[in-house]
Formats: C-alpha cells, structure tokens, sequence
C-alpha cells in the first residue's frame, strides 16, 4: 500500500506539472494545447545535446532546453494562434496536433529513432520508502511539482499582470475592457505552458533510461487526463488530478500485476478518463463556464 | 465651446459582410451624461463596440480627448482615459471583489501606483456595501451588486469618458431601479458617461442629450428638454402609431380583414397599466431637477 | 461522354472496374512492377483510410485524433477471420466484417461525443488509441502477442492474390467501394445533414436533423470506412501487430485531411498519392537526404493551413475559381443597398408528406407558457391562438418575452408549463424537427441557415424531412432513394428560380447581403410545406424600402400560397400593414390583443415600448 502511495506520488507529481501547463493554456486561451508533450521531448534532445555532446553543466542544458522551447510556445501563439482570432477552438486545438507532428517528424529527421538518455541532475543512490528507491531526481521532481505550484498561485494572486491572467480567463472581452494586454497574456500562456512541459520532461528522463522521439507521449497523455480529471480550470485541481492519476496507475499496476493482460495502467487511466468525462464533466475542481462553447 | 471628450465622426461599421452604422455622429462634452437611445437592431451596441474598439470602423474616426484612437487595441483606449460598464456587467465571477477593482485599476496602477490607495479608498465611501463584500467573490454576488462592482471598477481607473452599456439588460425591475440610482448617484460626481439603454424611460432619468439611432444613423440628435413625446415615438421608430399615417398605414392593409373576436386583454391589460401610471411623474421630477441645461451639439 | 457527369455513382464504379482489371494486366505485362504494385497499395490504402477519417471531420465536423486505431480494428477483424487463423472464412466475408467491427469501435468511441464538446472529444480519441496499441491489440487474443497476426492475400479457388500487382487490383475496387460510398454520403440528405451539424447544430435541428442520431452515425460509417481500409493495407503487407497502428500515423491522417482540404475527396486522394509518392520519387531527385521530411512538410501545411485558411487546398482552390467567376458575373448586391423581394415560389406538395387536416380554425395553440431563465421569468403564462389563414402579429419592446414564446413554440426551448397545439393535435412533448415535419416553419432572427453551405445545398437541407428516403437507402443510392434525390433537386430548383436566386445557386449564403439571406430563409422554410410559419423579425438589418416589399410578400404568402403565419416584428408600418390581428407582450405577458386598430389606439402599448416613459 505504502509502495502504492510512494510510486503515485512521484509519477503524479510530474502529470501534475503536466496538468498543470495544460491548464495555464487552455484557461488562457480555451484549446487544449496537444504539442506540449513533444515540445519538451525537443528540450530533451537539446538538454541531450548540450549536456552529453558538449559537456555543459546539466543546469545549463536544461536552462537552455527550457527558454527556447518556452521561445517556441510564445512564437507559436503569435503566429498561429492569434492569426485564428476567434476560429473554433477546435481548429487551434488542429494548428497544436500539426505543430506535434511538425516536432515529431523533425526530430525523427534530425536526431534519429534510435533513443537517447539523459543523466539526472545528481547523482546517488537515493532514498529506500516503503520498499521503493526514490532516487534523488524524483525527490527533486516532487519538490519542484510543489514549487511551481506555489510559485504560480503567488504569481496569479499577487501580481497584476497574474490578476490579468486570471480574469482573461474568465472573461477575456471583460479583461481587455479593464485594460488588461489580452495578447501578452496569451503569449505569457503559450510560453509557461511549453516551458513547464519541459520541466516536467527534465525531471522524469532520468527515470526512464532511454527515450525516443514521441517516448513521452503516453505520459502526457496522462497529464492530459490528470487536467481532466482535475477539471481542466483549475490549478490546485491539476495537481489533485496528477496524484489520483499516479495512484490509479500505481494501484492498478500492482492489482493486475499477475494479470495477463498488457498495458493495464494505460486502459486503467482510459477508464478513469472516461468515468470522469461522463459521470463529472467538468472534473474535481473545475467551474461550468460556458465560454469556451 | 470646449472641444469634446468623445467624438465619433461619419463612422461606418458592422459585422462581416452586413453593414450596420451608415455615417455615426455623436460627440460627447466633459460632464455630460450623453444617452444613446433606439430599437433593437438600431446599431447602439456597435456603436459601443466601435468606440470600445472591439469592432474596427469601417470608415471614419473615433476621438478621444482630441486624439485619434481609431486604430488603437481596447485596452490601449482604457490607458488613454475610456472607461467601461459592460453590458451583463462582466465581474470576474473567480476573483474577489477587490481583486475586480484592482483589476480596475489595472492602466492605473502601471501608471502610478501611489494613486491606486487613494482611488480606492474613494471607492470604498462611495460603495460602502461593496467594502463589507471585499473579500468575497464577486459571481456570488446579486445582480444588483454586481452592476454596482462593475461601475465601481469603471470608476476606479479614473476615466474620461465612462461607456455604460445596457445596464438594465438582463436584470429584474427592481434591480434595474437599483441600478439606476447608483448611476444617478454617480451623476451628481460630473463623471462623463455614455449610456446606451433599450429602457427609455429608465434612461431619460438620467441623461442630459439624447442621440436617437434608428436603422443604423442618427434619427435625432438634441438636448433632453426639447425631446418631446412624439418626437421620440416617431424617432425610434414606433412612431407611426400616433401620428396621422397611421390611418394611411392601416388603410394599406388587405382589405379581406375580418373583425377579430375581442379575447380577454381588458383583465389583464389592468394590473401593468396600474403600474405605470405610478411610475409616470418620476421622469417628470428627475428631467426638471437637472441643473445644468444640456448643450445642443452639432452633429 | 456527358453520361459520365450526369451520374457520379456509375462513373465511380466504372472507373474503379476499369482501373482494378488494368492493375494486373499492367502487373503481368511488367509495365507495373512488384515494388511499384507496393508503393502504389500503399498510397491507395492510405486514400480509404483518409477517406474514413474524411467523412467524420470533414463532413461531419467531429474530430478524431486516434483513427489509425479503427484500420488496427479492421485489420485485426480480418485477421481472426480469414484462413490462417481459427475461422477460416473467405476474403469476402472479411470485409463486411471489418467494416462492422470498425463501424462498432467507432461507435463507441463516438458515444462520449453526445455530450463532449470537441476537445474533450479528441482527448478521448487519443486516449482511445493508446489504449488500442499498448493494451487490448497486444493481447495474446486479439493481437496475437509480439509476433501480430498473419494477414494472408485473399484466395479465390486456387488462385492466390500474391502478386502485388493483382492484389493491387483489389485493393483498387475496394477504394472504388469506398468512394461511391461516399459519394452516396455527400449527394444525398445524410452528407448534408453532416454537413449542417458541422456548422452550426442549431439551425440542423431547426431543419428537423436527429443531431444525436447523426452525429452516432457518422461515427459509424467512418468507423466502417477505416475498418476496410485497414484491413486494406493489413493485408498489402501481410502481418500486423500492436505496432502497426502507431499515434503518430493518426496524425499523418489529419494532414491528409485537412491539407488535403477537409471534405474533399479528390485533396484527400492527392495528399495521399504524395505520400505514397514521396519516399520513392523524391531520393532520386534531391538525394537521401530529402528523406523524412515529407511529414515535417505535411506537418508545418496543417499548421499554415489552420492558420491562414481552413478549408484547406482544395478550398483555396475552389476559393480562386469562385472569385473568377464572380469577377465575370457582376458582384453580390452592395449590402444595405435594396433589392427587390421576389415573389416567393408556389412548390408543388412533395410527394412524401403525410395528409394533414385541413380544416379551418385554430391551427396553433399555445396556452399558458411559462419559462423561466434562473429567476427571470422570460414568458409568462402567454397565451395565444393563430387562425387559419390569417396573418397574425406578436409585437412589445425587446426583452417582452417575443423570441422565447416562438422558441416554446417551435420546440427549441421546452417551457416549464403550458401546453402547444399544432393543427389539433397536442405536440407539447415533441422534438423540434418532429414539430418542423409536423407542418411548423420558422425563421430566426440571426437568420435559419447553414452559412457555409450555399443557396442551393441550403434549400436542399431544408427538405430534409421530406425527402421521402431512409438514410440506409440513401448509402446506396437505389432507386427511390434517387427518385427522391431528383424531386428534392427539382423543387430546389424551382425555388431559386422563382426567387430569381439562379445566379446564387452556388454562393455561400454567407455571401449574400442580409436582406438576400432573409429571401433566401423564407425560401427554405416554405420548402418544407408548412402549414404555419412562424417569422423572427423578417425585416430586421432590412433598408425601409425593402421591408415595405417584404409586406407585399408576407400578404402573398397568406392570400396566394395560403399559409397562416404568426410574426414578430419591431418594424410598426410593417405590421400595420400586413397583420390581421395583434398580440402585444411586455415583461413576458401578453397585455394587449386584438385588431390592429384597436391595438395601436391603446397607450399602454407605446408605454410598453418606452419602458414606461412619459414626457
């Protein structure tokens, strides 16, 4: 049971900061941005690059690996998204599935499908919990989970231009009558929203040995239903859902672990997607806002 | 006479293909509470969207204390001094009270945040209610104090020019009184406003000129005392009722007309009927309170 | 050879005979070569796979970001049946079976649909596909484990398809299939009815289209589509396994589609053909190392594509011949500029309407409504009866109550009490499009109809439930499902010709100035033959000169073609001039009723417009 909880946490933790990008775009501009995943699969490659073939610093290639793939949100938003004005939502949420397959198939072209791996940001041994080694990445991916939750809820409430994002959320003709810069909040959105992406695609690299390009989109998938479950509106709820997600992935895992059965923890999130989707629609923590329609 | 706040000049707009202001004037002078009336599809809320700048013009010019906005995004025009009472009013449902206010405040605050305590404190003596509310969020608020949030929020931002637009849309009767006396009270301060009402009679408490919009152009344009009875029927539009086409009008009519069994309106036609002759002198009272005499604009 | 365009369905089918007997031939004269027989399988398996995903977001407007999943369906379903394996049935079994196990995945799929908006939609698409890859296709069941399962060429007695060549025959009939399919989708009222819940669900149920039976069924039949066209390519490379169906390759589906130009058949068969095109032909021209970056194009098109133009390639193609043409012809009427109304058309009865009673009185009913938004009571208790024949007008000031009477009405809205009456007969429990085929017409304020369709597909969606054919029939096109085709074109024709609208056949109705938008709804409307029309502020965005026509008209429509109508207007003169009697609202009751001239000498009514003001 403990074995449960630790293997959640720490897989919930990073589709909380997931859920939690997914929910900065979709509150900011209504779509549901399907690029994010292999976005930060790109700063991966880049970190990759700097760190393994350049010998940098791993703070260096992450840094790096962060501004231009958050460089990459914001150009995408003032080219793309801000072009389709008021298309259907569902039309952007198309442009993000292009800019996907554009990430997808360039990365195959440049890097190649034969996988990758990245080295944490220490080394060690790490921590034995409840009979599971949590290495030091992990703890450090929970402490920054936490820390950028608690940095964005300061940043939204505290800060006019967080204020801002909040209300364009809300009401975005309302938040442009007040003066708010409707466009840099998108911007700021788009940004934070690929640029965390890339955090959480940081911190989890180390654990999975290798990757490839397109590897984390199952993971991000699941920080997709993680948003959902959580209620697609709301922070604090992002995380929430990450955890259950985790747990519901852990917990299965170890019921079915005798089980024939391939692929168990993917059709056990499937499940809880679609319960979630058809029992409460709008999640956990979420609002019923009618202006996305 | 001093040059306007507002002005709109020979503006054109609408919405895709169909064109619905053909030729707009209207010019607003400081402390003059300036009432754009008319029917549905008259073209006053694109009037209001093409000032706002949320709808380009087509054609012409917007003003602004002189100085040309035309082609300015909103919220740059909220920098420059327009202030804005959304129709359904538009709180941030999420956010507290004061969060809406400092939200507000937002050009404000960029500008000199030492005058955003000031401000607000001015806001909190005019709307004590909204002070006791401060933390609480705004969307579990009643309509009534939300319209009053919302014109707070206007106020806060020390604007020019105040757009008012709608404010009874939406709301119950007695809300609307409610929301009324705020903007009377408002009045009284010498803010300038713009306010765009499908209540007329609501409306004519509290404006000084009256520009009457009929099928997208400018019907009428005057000061509030020499607007009579018939002439505001007949500008909106409905006016033929009363005057002597209605004959010819009916006269028009296909002759094979049968005289149509009287239902039972006369019950029913006596308890609004009732209501209205109580209503009828307050509009009386509040049009020969106002002070100053309205300034006729050319237009 | 004129034959050939009059009759979309035969040349389909006579082009694909010709071209799956002149694969094998070429295939065995060794003009076609085993490889290039590979290649192009595998650019025409791509195509059905478009195709099936083509009709589900192109038509229908539904997104689907997992649709390799459902040829994976196809291809397993074929599988399990064909000889290698347990059942041992023949090819031609296969592929109904593919096609329905497609068509039910699909279906299932499509259920979260009815009560997901589109995002939530596609989350659960790609949800669903990984689900398919990682889980339930990799079983031992199902997938046959790591190794896949074998997909064998079909066998017909002892001759075996090997030769890619003759399978390339195969494969070519069945995209033929496909495509005459599909072409039955898109000529008849299935594809339109797609096509209107697409654009806008409202005015497609106003029209009497069963929203959620549609929507179900377009999920079905691109499920079915993908089902054969995964068992298509499943046996073109004759093993599959978990793998085969990648994420990625349901993505690649999208750019066929939409670069292609959603809804378009011919882009989807060209983004195909370039795909399978590209890694052969491309090498020799720019060397290896142009290799791979035919997704990374496809991929950054989309994006421009949702960015710049929706429609895609073949909609900027056909976006160009249209300016060229309308360059020619002199342009839309300047909008607020008065036309003329037409004369409205006298239609004959369609064959396929139900007797109604005809007798005179009452023909609509509707006692005591009440509706209530939140603690706003929008209408309330209104009462009002409409004679046959008679035109009879329902006026007050904005927020009377007028729009949302109409709406309890026409069905739109269902009313917290209060009951309707339709020619005698109690409809109060009824959907809005059972209403509509009931003999209930109505327009709308923002204007009843689909603005992306044009005139000519607008009047044929209006005739939806009259068209006299079920939708199974439609599919494939027998004879009364053609017969009823040709009268609903016909009756269409004849509407736009008596309104004077020929040179519009074909212009969005987006297009066309307000006023012509207006012409161009009472058309719609009275092509369902209603008994009633119920008319939303018909003048409304009108100049006055054109509403003093539009009053000839609306006594027409009462004197001339018959028809009872009941109408909201804010346009007095209008009113006045065409109405037998008046019903007068404010604050959701009806205050005053009765002829006109003794409605307007009452003040209470000019009270009601001003709020109450007195000067």
């Amino acid at each position: 049971m403990g074995e449960v909880f630790v293997l959640g946490a720490i897989a919930g933790g990073i589709y909380g900061l997931f859920a939690v990008a997914t929910v900065l775009v979709y509150r900011g501009s209504g779509v549901l941005n399907f690029a994010q995943g292999e976005v930060g699969t790109l700063g991966l490659f880049l970190a990759v690059w700097l760190i393994n073939d350049h010998g940098m610093p791993w703070v260096v290639g992450a840094l790096a690996a962060v501004v231009v793939t958050t460089a990459i949100g914001v150009l995408f938003e003032r080219f793309v998204v801000r072009k389709m004005g008021d298309a259907p939502r569902v039309s952007v949420a198309v442009a993000t599935v292009g800019l996907l397959l554009f990430v997808l198939s360039g990365e195959l072209v440049r890097v190649g499908a034969s996988p990758k791996s990245l080295p944490g940001p220490f080394s060690g041994n790490g921590w034995r919990i409840a009979g599971v080694v949590v290495s030091p990445t992990q703890a450090l991916s929970l402490v920054v989970a936490l820390g950028v939750g608690v940095a964005l809820a300061t940043l939204l409430r505290r800060t006019d231009f967080g204020l801002g994002v909040l209300a364009a959320a809300q009401d975005p003709s309302a938040a442009q009558l007040v003066g708010v810069p409707v466009n840099r909040v998108s911007a700021f959105v788009w940004g934070a929203g690929a640029g965390l992406s890339t955090v959480a695609c940081l911190l989890v690299a180390p654990g999975l040995g290798a990757f490839a390009p397109g590897a984390l989109g199952r993971l991000f998938l699941f920080g997709l239903a993680a948003a959902i479950v959580g209620g697609l509106t709301s922070l604090p709820g992002a995380f929430v859902g990450g955890l259950v997600v985790g747990l519901v992935e852990a917990s299965s895992g170890r019921i079915f672990a005798e089980s024939s059965l391939p692929g168990v923890k993917t059709l056990a999130v499937f499940i809880l997607l679609l319960v979630t989707l058809l029992v409460r629609p709008h999640g956990l923590f979420g609002t019923r806002e009618s202006r996305h329609g | 006479m001093s040059e306007p706040v507002l002005e709109i000049e020979d503006v054109d707009a609408g919405f895709g293909a169909s064109q619905i202001l053909f030729g707009i004037n209207l010019a607003v002078a400081q402390g003059e509470i300036a009432g754009v009336l008319g029917l549905n599809g008259a073209g006053k809320s694109v009037t209001m969207k093409v000032i706002a700048g949320l709808i380009p013009a087509w054609k012409g010019a917007v003003r602004l204390n002189g100085r040309d906005i035309t082609g300015l995004a909103p919220e740059q025009r909220v920098g420059l001094g327009l202030g804005h009472v959304p129709q359904g009013r538009q709180v941030f449902p999420e956010l507290t009270v004061e969060e809406n206010l400092r939200l507000g405040a937002y050009t404000l605050r960029r500008r000199d945040k030492s005058r955003y305590a000031p401000s607000l404190a001015a806001t909190w003596e005019r709307f004590p209610k909204l002070y006791e509310r401060r933390r609480q969020a705004a969307g579990t608020m009643s309509g009534g104090e939300q319209a009053a949030l919302a014109v707070a929020r206007a106020l806060i931002n020390e604007p020019t020019v105040v757009l008012v637009d709608e404010p009874s849309a939406g709301l119950a009767p007695l809300i609307v009184r409610d929301v009324f006396d705020t903007l009377k009270q408002v009045a009284t301060t010498g803010v300038t406003m713009i306010l765009v009402e499908q209540n007329v009679a609501a409306a004519l408490q509290l404006v000084d000129t009256v520009t009457l919009l009929q099928t997208g152009t400018v019907a009428w344009h005057g000061p509030l005392a020499e607007l009579d009875r018939s002439m505001l029927a007949t500008r909106l539009g409905i006016g033929r009722m009363l005057g002597p086409s209605t004959a010819a009008a009916a006269n028009k009519r296909a002759v094979k007309k049968k005289a149509v069994p009287e239902k039972k309106p006369a019950a029913k036609k006596a308890a609004p009927a009732k209501k209205v002759a109580a209503k009828k002198t307050v509009p009386q009272k509040a049009a020969a309170t106002k002070k100053a005499a309205p300034r006729k604009r050319a237009t | 050879m004129s034959w050939l365009n009059a009759r979309p369905g035969t040349r389909v089918i006579v082009v694909g005979v010709i071209a799956a007997l002149l694969a094998p031939a070429l295939g065995r004269a060794g003009i076609v070569t085993d490889y290039a027989a590979l290649i192009l399988g595998t650019g025409v398996a791509l195509a059905a796979a478009g195709l099936s995903l083509n009709l589900l977001m192109g038509y229908a407007g539904q997104i689907s970001l997992g649709q390799a999943s459902l040829l994976g369906v196809g291809a397993f379903a074929s599988g399990l049946l064909t000889p290698a394996t347990k059942l041992g049935l023949p090819f031609l079994v296969a592929i109904p079976a593919a096609a329905l196990a497609g068509a039910a995945a699909a279906f299932l799929v499509g259920l979260p649909a009815l009560r997901l908006r589109g995002l939530y939609l596609a989350v659960v698409t790609i949800a669903f596909a990984f689900t398919m890859t990682e889980s339930l296709l990799k079983t031992q069941s199902i997938g046959g484990g790591s190794a896949g399962i074998n997909l064998p060429r079909p066998q017909v007695n002892d001759f075996i398809f090997t030769r890619n060549a003759d399978y390339l025959g195969v494969l070519l009939a069945l995209l033929a299939f496909i495509w005459w399919f599909d072409t039955n989708v898109t000529r008849t009222t299935l594809g339109r009815a797609f096509r209107a819940i697409k654009s806008d669900e409202a005015v497609a149920a106003s029209f009497g289209v069963n929203v959620t039976a549609y929507k179900l069924g377009a999920f079905a039949l691109s499920g079915a589509i993908a089902g054969i066209a995964g068992l298509m390519s499943g046996h073109l490379v004759q093993t599959v396994n978990s793998d085969s169906f990648p994420y990625d390759r349901s993505l690649l589906l999208v750019v066929v589609v939409v670069v292609g130009g959603l809804g378009s058949r011919v882009g989807v068969l060209a983004a195909a053909a370039f795909y399978a095109l590209y890694p052969v032909l491309m090498p020799h021209l720019f060397g290896d190392r142009i290799l791979g970056y035919d997704v990374v194009i496809g991929a950054a098109l989309l994006i421009v594509t949702m960015a710049r133009n929706p429609s895609g390639l073949a909609g900027a193609i056909r976006q160009q011949l249209a300016e060229r043409r309308e360059r020619a012809v002199p342009t839309v009427a300047p909008t607020g500029g008065v036309m003329a109304m037409p004369k409205l058309p006298s239609l004959p009865r369609p064959t396929a309407l139900p007797e109604r009673p005809t007798a005179d009185g009452i023909v609509l009913s509707a006692r005591d409504i009440r509706v209530r938004f939140g603690g706003l009571v929008a209408v309330d208790d209104a009462s009002i009866d409409v004679t046959r024949g008679r035109i009879v007008g329902l006026i007050g000031p904005n927020g009377a109550g007028k729009t949302t009477l109409f709406n309890a009405i026409s069905g739109r809205h269902k009313p917290d009490s209060g009951r309707v009456e339709l020619l005698g007969v109690d409809v109060s429990s009824r959907s809005a499009a059972q209403r509509a085929a009931a003999g209930l017409g109505r327009t709308f304020q923002n204007i009843g109809l689909v603005r992306d369709l044009s005139v000519n597909e607008n009047f044929l969606l209006a005739q939806h439930t009259v068209a006299g054919y079920d939708p199974v029939s439609a599919l494939t096109y027998f004879r009364h499902a053609g017969r009823g085709e040709t009268e609903l074109r016909e009756r269409a024709a004849q509407a736009i010709a008596a309104l004077g609208f020929e040179r519009y056949t074909d212009t969005p109705v987006a297009n066309l100035s307000i006023g012509q938008q207006r012409i161009v709804e009472l058309g719609a409307v009275l092509l369902t033959a209603p008994e009633v029309v119920l008319l939303d502020e018909p003048a409304a965005g009108m100049a006055p000169a054109a509403a003093e026509n539009l009053a000839e008209r609306l006594v027409d429509l009462r004197n001339e073609l018959g028809r009872t109508v009941l109408l909201i207007e804010h346009n007095i003169p209008l009113v006045l001039a065409t109405c037998d009697e008046l019903y007068v609202m404010a604050a959701g009751r009806v205050i005053a009723h009765g002829t006109p001239d003794e409605v307007i000498q009452d003040d209470l009514v000019l009270e009601a417009y001003l709020g109450g003001a007195v000067l």
